[in-house]
């Protein structure tokens, strides 16, 4: 199964190249992906939190100053501060004012405007710093994926990229020009099918498609393969630590020196719950704690369990890693063509019906007035078939489910006899229940009553009886 | 039922959707209809082909009565009957909370194709005593990426019912093997001097003795008359009336007064059968649970080692129910060993111990003294440790007055710890046999 999963491995990392190349190309207009993007927003986001930090200095200098020297002193001893030891140490100066000042009124007065300004940078800086943004999530999260083979990575890394797109036609919306074109039906969605397939927006999001699907398969491939040498692996240790600790046990109890450190890691005992208790017990590892001698019998034991089980029951190993449960590789690769390719034409050939409902409403003969609304060739329109087409799959799949009942849960069928003396067992239970509850009400009262008569304790007065009987 | 993954599909979908309606884009209108379609499309044939009724489950245990802290390899095999492959399918097999998962694991995720079995094992750990059930298996069967699945919880249990642990038994067996090597004195049979066949001695001839048991040789040697005394072996009867009452249950788990209570009757019970005793076993609270007579058959061990497994801390002490119970079933003279806490009111024990000692038979008590199984004192805040300590000395006190009460009908009360509960119910036994106490 490794085989398959590295297959798909290479074609899920081909498949997100294409992707990220697409969406590269469409944005790579007149130089967009200007690789000082990310460099420069920074540094704006720091000249912004500058100007701040700027003008809060400059009131406090200002304050403390009047505090001590009135109103009319504190401004040239302001300006003389800012002067001397501001304007000195002070590395970036994204206020404006690179010279001495000789008023205070200057800061507050350019502050208005040089915010405004570095705001605007800002701005236009936001755009190309989330495309890059959502470029090294996207990759960060693919390198994940690959490593991982989780689904979330790869999910992640599909929206990350997409997102580029998504906040780009958000941009060109919002901003009267850019620099790009997105892919699009600028005369709306085509009603042949050929041109559909043909066109830019098909071939991004197909491949985008693809790398989704092939992600998912190779997780798949992954995921069925991989129990079964996990269990193999982790039977490997578990047996290998076992030994060991076997060993060692004897060894303590012999006299002998043993390292107390070397087993339990390199082996993988720490993974093995059952020695790791034995080791949090301090079974292993010390004279002294040998005479907890239930934990160390019990990893003898143990050991001798399994070394009598696979001697008596050739079976035992394969059966303990499950090796029979491995799927053969050929049958993987076989379906996961062929499901693919499945889903792929089905996804294509539903989503154009569902996104050119023209074609169905022409053979509806609908009345001018609706067959020429604008609205048919708005986006929206794909909501008219969508919502239905896309809720009926669910509604078909619970129809199959309940005919085939497949969420009937086995229950254990209960012999006439059975079923009475459970009956039995049950009233002669919530009886034995009532009786003591009776009986120890009866004495609580009885209790209550003595101790009132006297307050000595029961037990005195049970020896005195005792003596005068 | 779509999976979380599903979910995450069909949010992306629709914000791509969304955003392809908000910003008029027919590329992100047609991406948020693909995740969309992609999600649903092949739902209904998973539907039709993962039908989880053609999955089977079987679970094998090596064996169905174990005592605790042993080991027990379960097999478990899932056949696919239909004619269907399952892509992507779980396997959980559930086990006790309180069991142990030494080797293996019990979860197994494959394909399995249609007509074929896959068979997986691992190995657990009994660890406390009872009647328990393996199982349920629980099957969830997935589509290839994930976004939809089936769930079936297939109600096939395994009783398994554990003994209480055998492992004092085996300690005692080692130190039986040093006994016969002399390293050790351990408890000797009851003789009977005057019947039998074993030669005890000699002794003076008292007029009235059978002249076959004169020794001629010896007497002509001596010059008196001397006659040979025999000895004979008896056995005594037992029976250890286990309290199974709400409060013997206090204590750290697996070490609570009750499980030292059930340890030493299982202790007891093997070494009476070890020596031809006549060992029951009575478990009693409210009421009598469960009681087997004393007995010598094979089987008699299993018989209390099955009802000591059963025993469950609850409900109150009822001593007189249950020694009226057992007098009734006990014709011989018999020694009570009672593992009770002794926490319930003097007035009902008394009485018990009454009619013990009024039909003839013996007792002695071995009584679990609370705090001594509860948290050490050295863990409490110092107002928790006053306050126990207040409380200690309390219960001290009431032990002293029980101690003093019992005595009056000749029932020795022992104060035991976790510590010395089992060699205490090993000497009293001992203390019995060589006192010659319910002898049969």
């Amino acid at each position: 199964m490794k085989v398959v999963t590295w297959i798909l491995r290479i074609l899920s990392t081909a498949a997100f190249i294409g992707m990220c190349y697409l969406v590269y190309t469409i944005m790579d207009v007149n130089g967009v992906w200007g690789w000082a993007a990310p460099y420069e927003f920074v540094v704006t986001v720091f000249r912004l939190l500058s100007l701040f930090f700027f003008f809060l200095t400059m009131i406090l200098m200002y304050g403390l100053s009047s505090m001590f020297m009135g109103a009319q002193g504190a401004d040239q001893i302001a300006v003389n501060i800012y002067n001397t030891l501001v304007l000195r140490m002070w590395y970036m100066q994204p206020y404006g004012v690179d010279s001495p000042i000789v008023s205070v009124g200057e800061v507050f007065s350019r502050f208005g405007q040089d915010f405004a300004v570095i705001l605007d940078i800002l701005w236009n800086n936001t755009f190309l710093f989330l495309y890059f943004l959502c470029a090294g999530i996207g990759v960060a999260l693919f390198l994940q994926s690959i490593y991982r083979l989780e689904h979330k990575f790869v999910g992640g890394a599909f929206v990350a990229i997409q997102a580029i797109l998504l906040i780009a036609a958000a941009q060109s919306y919002i901003m009267a020009t850019v620099s790009y074109t997105l892919p699009d039906f600028p005369n709306g969605f085509p009603l042949d099918f050929v041109a559909f397939l043909g066109g830019q927006v098909q071939i991004v999001a197909l491949v985008s498609f693809a790398y989704l699907e092939i992600s998912y398969q190779m997780i798949y491939s992954n995921s069925v393969g991989k129990p079964v040498e996990d269990r193999e692996e982790t039977l490997k240790k578990q047996l290998l630590a076992l030994r060991q600790a076997t060993r060692k046990q004897d060894a303590i109890e012999k006299g002998e020196k043993v390292s107390t450190t070397g087993m339990s890691r390199s082996s993988g005992a720490i993974a093995f719950s059952f020695l790791r208790e034995a080791i949090e017990r301090k079974v292993i590892g010390s004279q002294s704690a040998l005479e907890n001698l239930d934990a160390v019998a019990d990893v003898r034991r143990l050991q001798i369990f399994v070394d009598e089980l696979l001697s008596a029951d050739p079976n035992a190993r394969d059966e303990l890693t499950a090796k029979a449960a491995s799927p053969s590789s050929s049958y993987v690769i076989g379906s996961t063509v062929l499901g693919s390719v499945i889903r792929f034409t089905s996804v294509v050939a539903v989503s154009f019906i569902l996104m050119s409902p023209l074609v169905l409403l022409s053979a509806m003969d609908l009345p001018p007035g609706i067959a020429n609304s604008v609205e048919l060739v708005q986006p929206e329109i794909v909501l008219l078939f969508l919502v239905p087409i896309v809720l009926l799959f669910p509604f078909a799949a619970s129809v199959i489910g309940w005919i085939t009942g497949r969420e009937e849960t086995e229950e254990i069928k209960l012999t006439k006899e059975e079923k009475e003396e459970l009956k039995k067992k049950k009233k002669e239970f919530e009886q034995r229940k009532k009786d003591a509850a009776k009986a120890r009400k009866a004495r609580e009262t009885a209790r209550k009553e003595r101790k009132k008569e006297e307050e000595a304790d029961e037990w005195d007065k049970a020896l005195e009886e005792i003596y005068r009987g | 039922m779509i999976t979380q993954r599903g979910f995450l599909v069909m949010f992306s979908g629709v914000l791509l959707l969304a955003s392809g309606f908000s910003f008029v884009n027919w590329y992100l209108t047609v991406i948020g209809v693909y995740l969309l379609v992609g999600l649903v499309v092949t739902l209904p044939l998973f539907a039709m082909t993962a039908n989880i009724a053609g999955i089977e489950v079987e679970r094998d245990v090596d064996k169905t009565q174990v005592f605790s802290g042993d080991f027990l390899r379960v097999k478990v095999t899932i056949h696919n009957r239909s004619r269907r492959h399952f892509d992507f399918i779980e396997v959980h097999d559930a086990y006790p909370e309180t069991w142990i998962l030494a080797i293996g694991e019990n979860f197994m995720a494959s394909r399995i194709e249609p007509g074929r079995s896959i068979t997986f094992s691992y190995i657990l750990q009994a660890r406390m005593r009872g009647r328990y059930e393996l199982g349920p298996t629980n099957v969830i069967m997935r589509d290839r990426l994930g976004f939809h699945y089936y769930t079936r919880s297939l109600v096939a249990p395994t009783e398994v019912l554990v003994y209480p642990t055998w492992k004092d038994v085996r300690r005692l067996e080692a130190l039986g093997k040093q006994r016969q090597l002399g390293l050790m004195f351990g408890s000797h049979r009851t003789k009977i001097v005057g019947m039998g066949t074993e030669f005890a001695g000699f002794r003076e001839y008292v007029p009235g003795d059978p002249f076959r048991l004169i020794d001629w040789k010896s007497s002509a040697r001596r010059g008196e008359m001397v006659v040979k005394q025999f000895e004979m072996e008896k056995n005594v009867q037992i029976v250890c009336m286990v309290d199974t009452s709400g409060s013997m249950g206090n204590g750290y788990p697996e070490n609570t007064k009750l499980e030292y209570a059930i340890r030493a009757a299982v202790m007891l019970t093997h070494m009476g059968l070890e020596k031809n005793d006549l060992v029951g076993t009575c478990v009693f609270s409210d009421g009598v649970h469960s009681y087997v007579p004393p007995g010598t058959l094979q089987t008699h061990m299993y018989d209390v080692l099955e009802t000591l497994a059963m025993a469950e801390p609850k409900g109150w002490s009822n001593f007189e129910a249950a020694i009226d119970y057992v007098v009734q079933r006990t014709r011989k003279r018999t020694v009570f060993f009672w593992l009770t806490d002794l926490e319930e009111s003097p007035a009902p024990l008394l009485n018990a111990m009454k009619t013990l000692v009024a039909n003839g038979h013996r007792a002695f008590v071995i009584s679990p003294f609370g705090p001594w199984f509860e948290a050490p004192v050295g863990q409490f805040g110092p107002v928790e440790r006053v306050l126990s300590e207040a409380v200690s000395e309390e219960l001290w006190e009431r032990r002293g007055k029980i101690s003093r009460a019992l005595a009056r009908f000749g029932i020795p009360v022992v104060n035991v710890g976790p510590e010395d509960f089992l060699p205490t119910i090993i000497r009293m036994y001992e203390q019995a046999k060589q006192k010659g106490v319910g002898l049969v």
